[in-house]
């Protein structure tokens, strides 16, 4: 339910955003919007395992706010589950030249049970060019945990570019229930090549993602037979609109 | 006897009168203009946009020095439109800027321009509502003098550029703020990395990438917007725009550049061209091999090809992304060769408004180089022994020392920098400025704002200017982009430290990690618009509006709603 | 205003209509062009003149913008510079004047000549190989706005021959006329 109320209100808002006629931008505040599907692919694990994962945002406002949608997931074709699905809403505003601050909340509604979160994050460019994200989050249960994304381009030519990647996620307390322990919980590394078919709207690209849980995290992965360690190659297309 | 001596001198009357007042009264013109859906193709791609009269670019509208214009344009798009007569001096209702002349022309409306033509010269008409303009809503004028100009010529051209893009102007500008290096495919790469370490050495060309890392910038940041087609007339490289000549004969060319984003430089190889005026106003001739023109900015030139053959019509971006081209030739369907596209460039730290040996902290006060006030003043009487390795310096006093921007025609060529700008004709008599407004150029080119003294548009009040003074205006270019600043309503006077021969401009290019100084006599009762002709830079926010209070027209600004001035 | 400058033009106008119907000149006995060194005629003498050609320099052209002499003729120029800024006339071919426009724009970048003043001092200069700058060909005249000046020329030999104004960028502007020879 709440999944649905969040798409719901993005597309809404997305759509209000379109339709205001962009001649007044010049004379008001310019009110922008966009969407943007950083990971959009089919992933094939060591162990034969295939799923479908996507990670994107979309976003409406102006240079002082903005309203973005953030969502990520990831579908186990084989068992037909949602291994992960997790939906935030924030609002976003300028703290610095390069770093936004944003704050909101986070919904996840995988199989099993679900979790809310609200979110404090941080998200810009830092020198060097590494696109930084850095999100705290504390549960509906209390439990907090801390997520650091960071996203570098290599242009090899204008338009094929090696992205790397990295996903650290910490948690300060456990949430068993979730199969969350505390400590350093897991991480997600990928090398993605991709080339710019059209623009940049539509970027096809493959690579290969690691992924690793750690201490409890491992060990309750470990319990329930499930992986706590994979290597997937992953076939897909950047989009942006 | 008495009757016919009077009859006689009546009739003398009349026939003086008659005289006197056919050509007044037969120039007082109607023009016509339409605003339409047009297609445009490029040769390239085909794009809908907007144009005049069906057609993008609009007509030449040609006008003269003295005339009173009545323009009625009708708006036929389902949105709202304007028209700005571009370099103009009109009462600023006339100026065509919504929200700051009159509220715009509304859909299916005409609305009735009128003004008397106190000028000559070429200029140019534009939209000044979105992005109208970038999606093809301009034009050109051509007013002719009243007396005899300061040249001659054979024949006479119209040579507009724009830089015709696949995507609408309002589609760029979510890109850009969405993504600010959307558009620049001259990104430096690992090959780039590569050829660098081997000339430069590995810790150099690492050490300059973290340089430019550490501020993330990029030094082949020079043209926001690429992917675009240069038009000459509305014509592509391939369709060829062609105008013809009869070997001897003097042509003017009148270079517009209606760009929205897009600095050209031009050139016709076999061609020395002389610069006869700029932004309407004449300049003393000068002869040059090339030239850089900016967004808005117009230069008249005088050819005159000798041979019975092709001449190539070259302009090339700044950024060296693209090139437009058209022919001179004596007859249709010759063409001449097609040069390559130069090398790009890239900014270097001077652009950044430092040098080398001082990256960190930019120190804008130090820029050296740029005091265009302190070079005036050379006494020739002094001048013993006359150093003439020192008389011809190739150095632009435009550009920051050392930039990567700094245009070169090649060996023994010329390239015309404002500093050969000298004004044929003095408008204003030469008088000290009453005051200084000083204007920083700010932006952030990570989140694509543009502002004036860190503030956008919207976020800052107008500059508020008494009739009858003479204010100088101090640019300091803190970004790494060049930008064209229009002044709408009054002249821009630029200081290139001739004194009473400083060349009056519409429009002039401050290159990054500069200061330049112009001079405006507030001569113009109203309020007026003031900013950066990169469409997508105006557009977020490097505008103001100014308004010029006092005058003889005082009575008609208290109509205006203008918010108290800031302290 | 208007109608007064109105008039005004008409006048100058007719003038100028005059003048140049005034070259119209009969006769002249021609010298057979001994001793000319240059194609371009030899320095004459005003007594030998037997036509006088006003020359009106403006910004930046003549008027007249072209003239005619007979073969073996004296004439006398009367030159004025009617403009604001410092103006030649210069008989020579193109090749001269092409030649000419580079030493112009050399006394330009000395600051011999400004766009309005001659620096007669400075072109007595020594340039430090024994030449100065001075400007004092016989078949050229170099004139500040305001001042008026004498060429008396004697056109010994027919030929492609121009006046001119080498002043940087005034050649190119236009600012030359044509010297046709009548048979």
């Amino acid at each position: 339910m709440k999944i649905n109320f969040l798409i719901f209100f993005s597309i809404g808002v997305i759509v209000s955003a379109l339709s205001i006629s962009p001649s007044l931008a010049q004379q008001k505040g310019l009110l922008i919007y966009g969407l943007q599907l950083e990971e959009l692919e089919f992933r094939r694990g060591d162990e034969g395992e295939e799923l479908f994962a996507w990670n994107g945002d979309a976003f409406v406002g102006t240079d002082e706010v903005k309203l973005r949608w953030l969502g990520e997931g990831e579908y186990d074709n084989t068992t037909s589950k949602f291994e992960g699905l997790e939906n935030r809403l924030v609002l976003q505003w300028p703290i610095s030249p390069f770093f936004d601050m944003k704050a909101g909340f986070r919904v996840d509604t995988p199989n099993g049970p679900d979790r809310s979160y609200s979110v404090l994050g941080l998200s810009g460019l830092a020198p060097q060019w590494f696109e930084i994200d850095a999100d705290f989050f504390v549960s509906e249960k209390g439990d907090t945990s801390a997520r650091l994304d960071a996203e570098y381009e290599l242009l090899i030519t204008n338009r094929l570019i090696l992205t790397p990647s990295a996903e650290i996620n910490v948690a300060f307390s456990g949430d068993h229930e979730i199969g969350v322990g505390s400590g350093i919980s897991d991480i997600e590394a990928g090398m993605r090549l991709s080339y710019d078919l059209i623009d940049r709207r539509l970027s096809p690209y493959f690579g290969v993602v690691y992924e690793r849980k750690f201490g409890q995290t491992e060990d309750l992965a470990k319990a329930e037979g499930e992986d706590f360690e994979g290597w997937r190659a992953v076939v897909g297309t950047k989009f942006m609109f | 006897m008495i009757n016919t001596k009077k009859f006689r001198r009546h009739s003398c009357i009349v026939a003086v009168f008659y005289l006197v007042m056919m050509p007044f009264t037969s120039i007082a013109d109607v023009y016509n203009l339409t605003v339409d859906k047009v297609i445009i193709d490029t040769g390239k791609f085909k794009k809908q946009g907007i144009g005049y009269n069906g057609a993008s670019p609009g007509p030449v509208l040609r006008m003269e020095e003295g005339e009173n214009v009545t323009i009625n344009v009708t708006n036929n798009l389902d949105e709202m439109t304007s028209i700005h007569w571009h370099g103009l001096i009109l009462p600023y209702q006339q100026d065509g800027v919504p929200t700051i002349s009159y509220d715009g022309i509304k859909p299916g409306e005409t609305f009735t321009y009128k003004f008397p033509i106190v000028q000559s010269g070429t200029y140019w008409f534009h939209s000044h509502s979105g992005f109208q303009e970038p999606d093809g809503a301009y034009g050109s004028i051509v007013i002719k003098s009243k007396k005899r100009e300061p040249f001659r010529y054979d024949r006479d051209y119209v040579v507009q550029l724009t830089d015709k893009h696949p995507h609408s102007g309002a589609r760029i500008m979510r890109n850009l703020k969405t993504m600010p290096d959307y558009y620049n495919r001259q990104q430096q790469t690992i090959t780039d990395f590569i050829s660098d370490s081997e000339t430069n050495g590995l810790g150099t060309t690492i050490n300059d990438r973290m340089a430019w890392g550490d501020m993330r910038m990029m030094p082949a940041d020079i043209e926001d917007v690429q992917g675009f087609t240069p038009l000459i007339n509305g014509k592509g490289p391939n369709q060829n725009w062609t105008g013809l000549f009869k070997p001897g004969e003097r042509i003017r060319l009148r270079f517009i550049n209606s760009s929205a984003m897009t600095y050209f430089d031009i050139r016709i190889p076999g061609l020395k061209m002389t610069v006869v005026s700029a932004d309407g106003n004449n300049v003393r001739p000068v002869k040059v091999d090339e030239f850089r023109i900016a967004v808005a900015e117009t230069f008249d030139v005088i050819v005159q090809p000798k041979d019975d053959k092709a001449y190539t019509i070259f302009a090339e971006s700044m950024g060296r992304s693209a090139f437009g081209r058209g022919t001179l030739a004596p007859r249709d369907g010759m063409v001449a060769e097609v040069p390559q596209l130069k090398k790009s460039p890239l900014l270097t730290m001077a652009d950044m408004g430092m040098d080398h040996s001082n990256m960190k902290g930019m120190d804008h006060s130090n820029m050296k180089g740029m005091d265009h006030s302190k070079m005036k003043g050379m006494d020739h009487s002094k001048m013993k022994g006359m150093d003439h390795s020192k008389m011809k310096s190739q150095v632009d006093p435009f550009y920051a020392p050392g930039s990567g921007l700094t245009p070169n025609a090649g060996k023994d060529k010329k390239f015309l920098s404002y500093q050969d700008l000298k004004a044929q004709k003095q408008l204003y008599k030469h008088r000290a400025p009453t005051r200084e407004i000083e204007l920083r150029l700010t932006g952030n080119m990570e989140r694509y704002i543009w502002s004036i003294n860190g503030k956008k548009y919207e976020d800052e009040e107008e500059i508020r200017l008494q009739y009858g003074e003479r204010v100088r205006f101090k640019f300091v270019n803190e970004t790494m982009m060049s930008h064209p600043m229009h002044l709408h309503g009054m002249w821009s006077i630029l200081d290139t430290g001739a004194g009473k021969w400083n060349p009056i401009k519409h429009t002039v290019s401050v290159a990054p990690g500069t200061t330049l100084y112009t001079e405006t006599e507030v001569d113009a009762p109203g309020q007026w618009a003031f900013h950066c002709h990169l469409s997508y830079h105006a557009a977020s926010g490097m505008f103001r509006k100014i308004v010029v209070v006092g005058g003889p027209k005082s009575a008609l600004l208290n109509s205006i709603t203008s918010k108290e001035p800031k302290v | 205003m208007n109608i007064l400058s109105k008039i005004t033009a008409i006048a100058i106008a007719s003038a100028t209509i005059t003048l140049g119907s005034s070259q119209a000149w009969s006769a002249g006995s021609h010298d057979g062009g001994h001793g000319a060194k240059k194609n371009i005629g030899i320095p004459g003498k005003a007594s030998e003149a037997m036509q006088t050609i006003e020359i009106k320099m403006l910004d930046n052209y003549y008027e007249p913008e072209s003239i005619s002499v007979k073969q073996g003729e004296t004439v006398r120029f009367i030159i004025k510079n009617d403009g604001e800024f410092v103006h030649e006339f210069n008989i020579g071919t193109a090749a001269m004047h092409t030649a000419h426009q580079e030493e112009m724009m050399t006394m330009f970048e000395h600051g011999v000549l400004e766009a309005d003043k001659i620096n007669h001092d400075m072109m007595k200069m020594d340039m430090g190989n024994g030449k100065t700058m001075e400007h004092n060909d016989p078949n050229s005249i170099l004139l500040e706005p305001g001042k008026s000046g004498e060429i008396v020329w004697k056109f010994n030999k027919a030929g492609k021959i121009e006046f001119a104004c080498n002043i940087p960028g005034h050649y190119d502007a236009g600012m030359m006329g044509k010297i046709k020879f009548k048979s």
